[in-house]
C-alpha cells in the first residue's frame, strides 16, 4: 500500500468514528461499545494493509471479531466478554519493554 | 425456493467474500423483487445501486451499521419532492406512510436475494445527509435504508426470538413477557 492509500484509509476511518459518535446520540446504548470494538478491528485492518501491524494486534482482532455482536445481541454475555478481551490486551502490553 | 424457508433461513450477512455480484441479478432483485411490493399509489421509492468499491469505501465511512464490505450497496430512497407534488398539503403525510412501502421492498429484495443464492444486511445507521453528498443526491431524494448484497461468507446463527408476542382479540397489559 502507497502512503496515500494509508492516509485515505485514515481519513475513512476518522469519518466513520465521527459519523458514530453523531449517530449513538440516538442509537441504543450498547452501540457504543460495538462501534469503538468495530473501530478497533478497522484500525488494525488498516495497520495490517499497511505492514504495520503485529502478531500482538492480529491476536487482539481475531478475538474482537470472534465475539464482537455480542456485545449488541447478548448483554449477559456482553461484560465477561469485554472484561476478558481487556485482560487478554493487558497481558500482551505487561510483556512489552 | 420455498417462502417459508427463505423467511426462516435469511440471515443478515455482515461478512461477504470478494466475489462479484453481477450487475443484471442486481437490477432483478429490485425490479422483479422490490417494486412489486406492496406500496401506496405515489411511488416515492428511488434505488440507487453502488457496486463501486471506492464509492463504497465512502459509504462505509459514513454507515455505522454498514459491517464488512460487500459487492454493492442498494440505497433506497423516497422522492420527497414528487411527495409534495402529489400530495399537496398531505405530502407529509404521504411520506411517512412511504417509509413502509421502503421497508416492505426492502424485505422482498432480501428474500429475494436469498433465494438467488446471496447474502444480504439491512442498514438503517448512516448518516442520511453524508450519503446524500457522497452520491451527488438532491435534497428531495432522502436516503431512507441501506442494503448491502454480496456472496456470503460466513452465516450466523439466528438471534433469540421473543414467541411470546402475539395476542387475540384483545391485549394482555399484565402478561410477563
Amino acid at each position: 500500500m502507497t502512503n496515500e492509500t494509508f492516509k485515505k484509509q485514515m481519513l475513512e476511518l476518522v469519518c466513520f468514528m465521527v459519523t458514530s459518535a453523531r449517530g449513538l446520540l440516538h442509537e441504543p446504548k450498547n452501540y457504543g461499545p460495538f462501534r469503538l470494538l468495530d473501530t478497533a478491528s478497522r484500525l488494525i485492518d488498516i495497520l495490517s494493509d499497511n505492514q504495520y501491524s503485529s502478531p500482538e494486534l492480529e491476536k487482539i482482532k481475531e478475538r474482537i471479531e470472534s465475539g464482537k455482536f455480542i456485545v449488541v445481541e447478548d448483554e449477559s454475555q456482553a461484560t465477561s466478554f469485554l472484561n476478558d478481551l481487556v485482560l487478554y490486551i493487558v497481558e500482551l502490553l505487561k510483556d512489552q519493554d | 425456493m420455498d417462502l417459508w424457508t427463505a423467511i426462516k433461513n435469511r440471515r443478515s450477512i455482515r461478512n461477504f467474500t470478494s466475489d462479484q455480484v453481477e450487475e443484471g441479478i442486481l437490477k432483478q432483485l429490485i425490479l422483479e423483487a422490490g417494486i412489486w411490493a406492496p406500496m401506496g399509489n405515489p411511488q416515492l421509492w428511488r434505488f440507487i445501486i453502488v457496486n463501486n468499491l471506492k464509492i463504497i469505501n465512502k459509504i462505509r465511512s459514513v454507515s455505522p451499521g454498514l459491517i464488512g464490505i460487500p459487492s454493492a450497496v442498494i440505497v433506497i430512497c423516497q422522492d420527497l419532492g414528487y411527495a409534495l407534488k402529489q400530495g399537496g398539503e398531505i405530502g407529509e403525510n404521504i411520506k411517512n406512510v412511504s417509509l413502509m412501502d421502503t421497508a416492505m421492498a426492502a424485505q422482498n429484495i432480501m428474500l429475494a436475494a436469498y433465494a438467488s443464492g446471496l447474502g444480504t444486511c439491512p442498514v438503517g445507521s448512516f448518516n442520511p445527509e453524508a450519503i446524500q453528498k457522497i452520491l451527488d443526491l438532491p435534497e428531495h431524494i432522502s436516503p431512507q435504508l441501506l442494503i448491502t448484497v454480496g456472496i456470503p461468507g460466513k452465516i450466523p446463527t439466528a438471534p433469540k426470538r421473543n414467541l411470546d408476542v402475539i395476542w387475540f382479540n384483545s391485549y394482555d397489559d399484565k402478561r410477563d413477557i
